[in-house]
């Protein structure tokens, strides 16, 4: 019984590995293969079923000029508007969540509770009924395809998170934290700063983590909203789907492209896992 | 250090509502400079409110706050100076528990040598020196209970320390010995201390001062003995004291008699005022002899049951169909049989209304 339980459960376990990990590796091996090896049948071990080149990866950062791919600009473009989206994001997303979850607020019928959930609504609605307010609106303010209207537009599909996971954390921070710091001589600020706040970190990070996630994996609002002056990596990756697809360097991109997430993904699980988040109060 | 007085404080958590519940009804009351006081009273009383109030965490609905005869009512809880530490453990988890201490004196910019002296002193007092470089999040909750008294008691120059039942998370033995330290502290410094518990024995041994909360009011304010020879109202004579007072339903007889079950009781209390025509007579198990013969102020009721309780007996008859509870020494026999219970007039009150004539 317990055997095959045992066994049950490493066979589940091995079977959803080769489903999660199965498509790295074929992006991997494709990567390393060029026109030959892609074309002509299925081949799986490189030296052995094909020979491997590294020209998938340098076309990378070749100008399309010289045939390459040039994905350089578009990934530094993504991390630049994922960062200062999600940091600007957490910055008025925790200030705004330390209100709501201390202070009272009354404006004829609605509550704290309703305008957290007015944070919460705007990424209730599918992505598409936003484009097209989203479009209009830049387009008033000079701000389509550059990197200050995608910066605005991420804020708002971004905070609506940090507010959500914020607003949670706090209220599950006793508000005797909050009231000593006043007695022992902070002013409200200063409570937030000195002591709410160094003790929220945990909370911070996963709120940054889910902003992160969510910012660098936006295709839609990226593709919607910027023509030829700005591209995201998402949008240059697709791109690269072209009549003549070169399957070694979309690989190689896709590849590129997941790296930042997994590094986040390594650096808070680790953080996580020494049990930070929980019992940082009490 | 300052003397408190609350003005017509009253309070209401929804003021706004049809029948605006009061946490607390409109009272005064003033806290002498130096004073040691106990807050004694049930669950859900108001006590915790009545503090919050003093230090501004909670603004009154009504009412005036004076220290030293000034109105900080408008006052914020950092420009107060006062004290509070809470029935749980706050610490400030990111921080070592050196700084934990010295935080109050750092916010207030005080001079480094000055936050170095007290906080060696007043970890000292709590012994808590070896823990001074640890990060106060890996400490046990009475280690950290004792951080929360530690930042309460840090600074000398407070208007008052105020505590909400700051002993409850922690074990007896320690109990004990942090009360006796915090009734020294406040001998040395002089700080008013106002302690709030719903253990009365705490109140008791702690307090100069009582004050017996209930339903949001402040029933009598009294020494230890006071409350304990004449509670001004019944609940007071029931919450205070082990076992609680003996009250028994009686009617008026004459200027100084009561009367019940067939037995006239003879008290010192002027009752030719009276109006009400029943009474509740009250005394403590402690003031009823028994006696061997039935002679004036006497009883004749049927004892229960006898209980060793170490220290003295406990013994419980029944009269007139009311409990009667009588504590004797423990070497004194008691037959389980029908007894005379004398009752000294001067330990006999009388309630009229549930009120102390
Ligand atoms: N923040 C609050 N909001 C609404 N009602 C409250 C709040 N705090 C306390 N109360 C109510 O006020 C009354 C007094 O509470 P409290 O002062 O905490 O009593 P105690 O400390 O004596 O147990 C209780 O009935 C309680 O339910
Ligand atoms: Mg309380």
């Amino acid at each position: 019984m317990g055997l095959l339980y045992t066994c049950l459960k490493y066979l589940v376990v091995s079977l959803w590995s080769i489903f999660v990990i199965a498509p790295f590796l074929w992006a991997i091996s494709t990567s390393f293969k060029d026109f030959q090896s892609v074309t002509n049948g299925a081949t799986y071990i490189p030296w052995v079923d094909f020979e491997p080149t590294l020209e998938g990866w340098r076309a990378l950062w070749k100008s399309p000029a010289k045939g390459g791919v040039d994905i350089v600009e578009p990934f530094f473009n993504s991390i630049f508007v994922t960062c200062a989206g999600s940091l600007i994001s957490i910055l008025l997303g925790t200030l705004a969540a330390y209100a709501l979850s201390r202070f009272t607020f009354k404006a004829g019928f609605i509550r704290n509770s309703d305008i957290t959930f007015f944070f919460i609504s705007q990424r209730i609605m599918p992505p598409v009924v936003l484009a097209i307010p989203f479009f209009i609106m830049l387009g008033k303010f000079a701000l389509l395809d550059t990197l200050l209207g995608l910066i605005v537009v991420y804020i708002v599909l971004l905070m609506p998170i940090a507010v959500w996971i914020m607003v949670d954390f706090f209220n599950k921070v006793p508000r005797e934290i909050d009231e000593t710091a006043l007695i022992d001589g902070c002013n409200p600020y200063q409570a937030f700063y000195k002591v709410v706040l160094p003790n929220s970190i945990p909370g911070i990070i996963v709120a940054g983590m889910f902003c992160l996630i969510f910012g660098w994996t936006d295709f839609f609002f990226s593709f919607i909203l910027t023509f030829t002056e700005v591209q995201l990596l998402p949008v240059a990756i697709v791109a690269l789907n072209s009549s003549i697809t070169p399957w070694w360097s979309l690989s190689a991109a896709a590849l590129v492209s997941v790296a930042p997430l997994i590094a986040v993904a390594f650096v808070v699980e680790r953080y996580l896992s020494k049990g930070n988040l929980s019992g940082a109060l009490k | 250090m300052a003397k408190i007085e609350l003005q017509n404080i009253a309070h209401s958590y929804n003021p706004q509502a049809a029948d605006k519940a009061y946490a607390l009804n409109p009272f005064n009351m003033t806290w002498v400079d130096g004073g040691r006081y106990a807050i004694l009273g049930p669950s859900g009383c108001g006590k915790t409110t009545m503090l919050n109030i003093m230090s501004g965490i909670v603004q009154p609905s009504e009412g005036k706050l004076l220290f030293n005869d000034v109105d900080v009512t408008k006052l914020s809880t950092s420009e107060r100076n006062i004290a509070q530490v809470f029935q749980f453990p706050v610490i400030y988890g990111t921080m070592s528990v050196e700084q934990n201490l010295a935080f109050p004196l750092v916010c207030r910019n005080f001079e480094k040598a000055v936050i170095v002296a007290k906080v060696q002193e007043v970890a000292g007092a709590l012994s808590l020196e070896g823990l001074l470089k640890k990060s106060a999040s890996k400490l046990t909750a009475d280690q950290k209970q004792l951080i929360s008294l530690g930042r309460g008691l840090v600074r000398d120059d407070v208007a008052a320390v105020l505590m909400d039942e700051p002993l409850t998370v922690i074990d007896p033995d320690l109990k004990f010995r942090l009360r006796r330290q915090l009734k020294e502290i406040n001998q040395k410094y002089r700080s008013t201390l106002i302690y709030v518990t719903h253990d009365q024995n705490e109140a008791m041994t702690f307090a100069e001062n009582i004050i017996v909360m209930d339903a949001g009011s402040i029933v009598q304010v009294g020494s230890p003995s006071e409350l304990f020879e004449r509670p001004k109202t019944t609940f007071v004579g029931y919450f205070i004291g082990a076992p609680a007072m003996n009250f028994f339903e009686c009617k008026l007889e004459g200027s100084h008699n009561v009367s019940f079950g067939g037995a006239s009781i003879i008290t010192e209390t002027d009752l030719s005022k009276t109006g009400e025509a029943t009474l509740k007579l009250g005394i403590r198990s402690e003031y009823i002899r028994i006696v061997e013969t039935a002679g004036i102020n006497t009883i004749k009721a049927q004892v229960q049951r006898v209980e060793d309780l170490g220290t003295h007996k406990l013994v419980s008859a029944i009269f007139d169909n009311q409990n009667v509870k009588i504590k004797v020494k423990r070497d004194q026999e008691v037959p389980l049989d029908s007894v005379s219970l004398e009752f000294p007039a001067r330990h006999c009150c009388v309630y009229e209304k549930e009120q102390l004539i």
